[in-house]
């Protein structure tokens, strides 16, 4: 036994030093580098090509630099509310046609310098739709994009229509032609350069850990400024428990997406990490299938009836479902609008809960409790409805309960379905739904509203199916308007869905963001996140 | 010696051969596709979807699948990743594999370690009280589930104390010029907390093990020759009756790394520890069968040659299994 | 048989640990089945507002984020857990008394050939046969899941079983009752089976644990027993975010899968103990 102990002693001391030494070695570059923590893992930065969902391409934003950026209120008609970044300055020979200069100071990582050939190729890669199938349907009405001389990118649209600025420089950002143009156009996502991108912006790329973490540096020949933050790590940790954990201890300084509540609060008690809210582009909402999911050539035999659609919006809450579940961190949007869309009506005031009239308006389609179990009935079958959602997504676990108790109190049955993400996600796809609780991160332009409510989304976005003629022709009249028109078109637009009733639009959730006390000069633009972390200014831990 | 071994290694070959059917069966009880997903989410393009189903071979009959299947297992292809396209299943196996290896080893050797001293002494005292007292703690650790003892211990240790990490292998803030002690400092420190959580559930089976078969070969006659010539008691425990007293130990080696792959599935969960375990994990969530599959593979190929090693260890310890 | 097993199970109980065992088990199983009626509804209405709130007046366990009293959501959770291990214990023990006798009696190709699936099944993790399966199941309801936890149990019994077998085979009583003109079957349900269960019996009690940690595993992952169903171990995840702030929501179900293990467990040992007493 005592050799044991002697052993165990030894083995102790030996160690100590390895420990002493891991943590010495820290200090040195935990000042200089930022540390961010996300959910789900990077996906590739390159812009375009990949057709990967929303899944977390914000960081993008470090590498490459666009020709311009959405300007503080988000608007994106006309040329003028926008941030020179790659472009120097744009000028309108005429309705069809505009013209970019290219910054001169502008280089690529590896030295050579950014030219309007490189915008060309990327803006052209974006088009082709056998690349970028998303893309190309975003950009169809550019007709022709070229590159006369290094400095000017000229891009021609085949209709007059106001956000022709926006299309230009938002969907896509420039990439190096030297590097790229030479690799065959379907291989580009197993090509070097997507394994190691170069690019142009605050920061380059040094490595990547698959599952892990990916690396950048500060580019100190960045024609904008020099970097605060020397180093960049992104870490992809899958566990939210074990983010808040990474941020809490002090491993890293910013977490994108708190939560729910309850970390929300618990994050915020500890003093050395500020909470910074950002408005999102995120909506959530229930949306209605209107056929069948045992047969979808047929229409819903529930659903499909906007008198049925109509009591279950009006039975509901929406606001203390809202503030039960996000406490001040959600707005209750007024329909398929986020918090940070230019059209938004900042008045709007969610109506208030009427079970009583709810009650009512199925009263006269029919529905009736005709034996006495509390839940409506119709010709023999039942008011029951599934209501699907992705297990990842506790908020909306929460709220589908409430949903579920405040609609019981109507007489309408709510089958709750929590399904894992894939099977949630093929569920969708496949119309395989009664109600489906989804969240979507929308366009900056309200124009994509087209894509989950316009008929022409049917089969793409739009799983629900939902078709009114009239919404496709606001938004395409509400397209080729000036400012002041388009705003009440999209406004009109947005009031006709409601009538429609395709959905309950739940939620507009605020972005609760963690960083840490010791960097200051913090700002986050809401468009872009990270687009304005080049300015941080982190400092010695408190 | 050389044609037992070569039988028996013979023995885990076809053993091996007889998993990659099983998991091949297993992977294509796979009701509807499995691409649909992907190609919905994507939206990808017709020419790329359909050459996805190729990839994956989902276009084929089933007996060319299979036959394409134990191919790429030959040469070391299992196929491409769903959820990380374009990822190699490979890549990703093989990138995980060091931490499991690491935690597993650790684990391994302090299991053996601790648990075969604490054996012995439990049955040099034994009857006494702290005999009773480690058994019973011993069977009141194995009855945890792993990943609430691992919470309990991140929670007091890393919240609680702030005394030690709580997630992931090593602190991401280390520079890439940082030295390799410093390094190897680092991720100790990272194992300590996922290795001590998985070791306490696992040390009673080995505890008992050794004080069971230490007990039996000290009723031995051989033992009592010993302590009759007069040889001090630790000489006659540790020289002599220990010894012989290890072989069921080592046989339990073999027994073991099924349990050690299983736990280690729910504590990298806890610890985030990128290992084999967590990335099986997470390719349940994410329905991504070409890494269950893959990383099942892997696994078992690890209990079989595991296994292997130990009945090897078996052989060449014990003169008496020789003969057989 | 039945005589053997109960002088098994008295002997069992003779050791200090196996009656604590058999107690515990006892007062769980009677406690987990009957309390529901004394205890509130474990569905009732979730309360967001109002949340977890610590052991106190009504609420001897506390509550958890949605306001629900968890020692009623323990109970239920028990409910489903136990019967969970039970059945598919049952099943696995079934399918490797089958299996092992098959083979033992049988011999030959078929021996062969069911010990080298054996072989291979056991080289392959129980969880990750499961993990495969789940993966495999869009949504699993919970009886595949008692069915997918008895077929992944089996086959360590059946090496057991196979070597009784093999060993009674060849004994006197048995070529006597084959001189008798006694059939297969009646030589396997009179003469083989009751000296098979013994071990049978201690294996099946050491599953019932094994099992448990399974099912918890599995729902604490997310893909074993789903909500709205309380599980020990989906409550253990639910719990997670409140680690710090309401520590008692994962306390109680995790003390409850340990208490409940350890008990099996003992009971189990000295069911062994009682069946071999070299290995005390």
């Amino acid at each position: 036994m005592r050799r044991c102990f002697r052993a165990v002693v030894l083995f102790s001391v030996l160690l100590s030093p390895l420990a002493v030494a891991s943590a010495a070695g820290q200090e040195a570059t935990r000042e200089e580098t930022v540390v961010i923590v996300v959910g789900q893992e990077p996906a590739s930065p390159i812009p375009t090509l990949l057709g990967n969902s929303a899944a977390n391409q914000e960081y993008t934003d470090l590498l490459f630099l666009p020709l311009a950026r959405l300007g503080p209120n988000n608007i994106t008609t006309g040329d003028k509310d926008f941030i020179p970044q790659l472009a120097k300055s744009w000028s309108r020979p005429d309705s069809l046609t505009l013209i970019f200069e290219i910054d001169s100071r502008a280089r690529w990582h590896d030295g050579a310098p950014v030219t309007a050939r490189d915008a060309a190729l990327a803006l052209n890669l974006a088009r082709d739709s056998t690349v970028d199938p998303q893309r190309a349907l975003l950009l169809q009405h550019i007709a022709e994009v070229t590159a006369p001389d290094d400095s000017h990118l000229v891009v021609r649209f085949s209709e007059a229509y106001d956000e022709q600025f926006y299309d230009a420089v938002y969907h896509v950002s420039p990439l190096p032609s030297h590097l790229v143009a030479s690799v065959p156009r379907g291989t580009l996502a197993q090509s070097g350069f997507a394994a190691a991108p170069v690019g142009n912006g605050p920061y380059r790329w040094v490595r990547r850990i698959p599952g892990q973490q990916l690396e950048l540096t500060a580019n100190d020949a960045f024609f904008l400024g020099r970097p605060g933050p020397r180093r960049v790590l992104i870490l992809s940790v899958r566990d939210p428990e074990a983010r808040i954990n990474l941020l809490l201890s002090g491993s890293a300084d910013v977490l994108t997406n708190v939560g729910a509540l309850a970390d929300v609060t618990r994050v915020s008690a500890d003093k050395r990490i500020r909470i910074i809210p950002v408005p999102s582009f995120s909506v959530g909402y229930l949306s209605f299938n209107q056929r069948d999911p045992a047969d979808l050539e047929r229409p819903h035999p529930i659903l499909s009836d906007p008198a049925v659609r109509a009591a279950i919006i009006k039975a509901l809450d929406r606001r203390a479902i809202v503030e039960a579940t996000f406490g001040p961190w959600s707005a209750v949007p007024e329909g398929p609008v986020p918090q940070l869309s230019w059209i938004r009506d900042a008045a709007f005031r969610p109506a208030p809960a009427d079970p009583v009239g709810a009650r009512a308006l199925l009263r006269a389609q029919g529905w009736t409790d005709s034996d006495g179990d509390g839940v409506l009935d119709k010709g023999g079958k039942p008011l029951a409805l599934g209501l699907s959602y992705p297990s990842q997504s506790a908020p909306r676990g929460q709220m589908a309960l409430q949903v579920q108790e405040q609609l019981r109190q109507v007489g309408v049955r709510i089958d709750i379905n929590r399904l894992d993400g894939p099977v949630w996600s093929e569920r969708r796809n496949r119309g395989n739904f009664d109600i489906d609780f989804a969240s979507s991160t929308m366009d900056p332009s309200p124009a994509g509203i087209v894509q989950s409510w316009g008929c022409a989304g049917r089969g793409g976005a739009n799983k629900t199916y939902y078709c009114d003629p009239k919404v496709d022709s606001l938004l395409g009249l509400a397209l080729h308007a000036p400012r002041k028109e388009a705003l009440a078109l999209y406004r009109q637009t947005v009031r006709t869905i409601v009538a429609d009733a395709p959905a309950v639009f739940l939620y507009a959730p605020t972005t609760p963001v963690a960083v840490s006390d010791r960097i200051r000069r913090v700002e986050i633009v809401p468009s872009a996140p990270w687009s304005a972390l080049w300015k941080w200014a982190p400092g010695p831990s408190r | 010696m050389t044609r037992w071994l070569a039988r028996r290694a013979l023995q885990a070959v076809l053993t091996f051969a007889v998993v990659t059917v099983l998991l091949f069966v297993l992977m294509r009880l796979t009701p509807g596709d499995p691409l649909q997903r992907l190609e919905g989410d994507r939206q990808l393009s017709a020419e790329a979807a359909a050459a996805l189903r190729h990839r994956f071979g989902i276009d084929q009959p089933l007996s060319t699948q299979f036959g394409d299947f134990l191919g790429g297992v030959v040469r070391g292809d299992l196929g491409v990743s769903i959820e990380h396209y374009p990822t190699k299943v490979s890549t990703l196996v093989l990138s995980r594999l060091p931490a499991s290896l690491l935690l597993g080893g650790t684990v391994l050797l302090l299991t053996f370690g601790i648990g075969i001293t604490l054996g012995v002494y439990q049955a040099v005292h034994r009857g006494r009280r702290l005999d009773h007292w480690l058994t019973n703690s011993s069977l009141a650790l194995y009855a945890m589930p792993s990943f609430w003892l691992g919470l309990v211990l991140a929670w007091f240790f890393g919240i609680r104390l702030h005394l030690l990490p709580v997630a992931q292998m090593h602190d991401p803030l280390l520079g890439a010029n940082a030295s390799w002690l410093v390094r190897a400092g680092d991720v100790a420190r990272h194992l300590i907390l996922p290795a001590a959580t998985l070791t306490a559930v696992s040390l009673a089976a080995v505890m008992r093990y050794q004080r069971t078969a230490l007990l039996e070969v000290l009723r031995l006659d051989f033992v009592l020759a010993a302590r009759a010539r007069g040889l001090p008691e630790r000489q006659v425990l540790w020289r002599h009756a220990w010894r012989n007293a290890l072989f069921p130990v080592v046989g339990l080696l073999g027994l073991w790394l099924p349990i050690l792959v299983t736990g280690s599935v729910f504590v990298e969960q806890v610890f985030n520890w990128p290992g084999l375990g967590s990335l099986a994990a997470d390719a349940v969530s994410a329905r991504d069968y070409p890494v269950i599959l893959g990383t099942a593979m892997l696994v078992s190929a690890q209990v079989l040659l595991g296994g292997f090693l130990a009945d090897v260890a078996y052989y060449a310890l014990d003169p008496r299994v020789r003969g057989a | 048989m039945t005589g053997s097993l109960w002088r098994l199970l008295l002997r069992a109980l003779t050791s200090p640990s196996g009656r604590l065992g058999a107690i515990v088990i006892a007062l769980l199983t009677l406690f987990v089945f009957v309390a529901p009626w004394l205890l509130p509804d474990p569905s009732a209405m979730p309360d967001l507002v109002a949340g977890a709130l610590p052991p106190g007046a009504g609420h001897p366990f506390g509550t958890d984020q949605l306001n629900r009293d968890i020692l009623s959501r323990v109970v239920t959770g028990g409910q489903i857990s136990l019967s969970v291990a039970g059945l598919a214990v049952l099943l696995a023990v079934t399918l490797g008394a089958l299996v092992g006798g098959l083979a033992g009696f049988a011999g030959g190709w078929l021996d062969s050939a069911l010990m080298r699936l054996v072989d291979g099944a056991l080289a392959i993790p129980r969880l990750f046969i499961l993990l495969m399966l789940v993966a495999v199941w869009e949504q699993m309801p919970l009886g595949a899941l008692v069915l997918v936890l008895g077929a992944t149990g089996w086959f360590a019994t059946s090496r057991i079983v196979r070597g009784e077998v093999l060993r009674l085979r060849n004994a006197e009583f048995v070529l006597a009752a084959t001189a008798l003109g006694a059939g297969p079957g009646r030589i396997i349900l009179r003469h083989l089976l009751p000296n098979v269960a013994g071990p049978l019996l201690v294996a099946a009690t050491l599953g019932v644990g094994d099992v448990i940690l399974l099912e918890a595993g599995l729902s604490y992952l997310g893909i074993g027993v789903r909500p709205p169903t309380p599980s020990w171990g989906s409550m253990i995840l639910d719990a997670r975010p409140l680690l710090t702030t309401a520590p008692w929501t994962s306390i109680f179900p995790g003390l409850a899968i340990a208490i409940t293990v350890l008990a099996v467990n003992l009971f189990g040992d000295a069911l062994r103990g009682a069946l071999d007493p070299r290995s005390a």
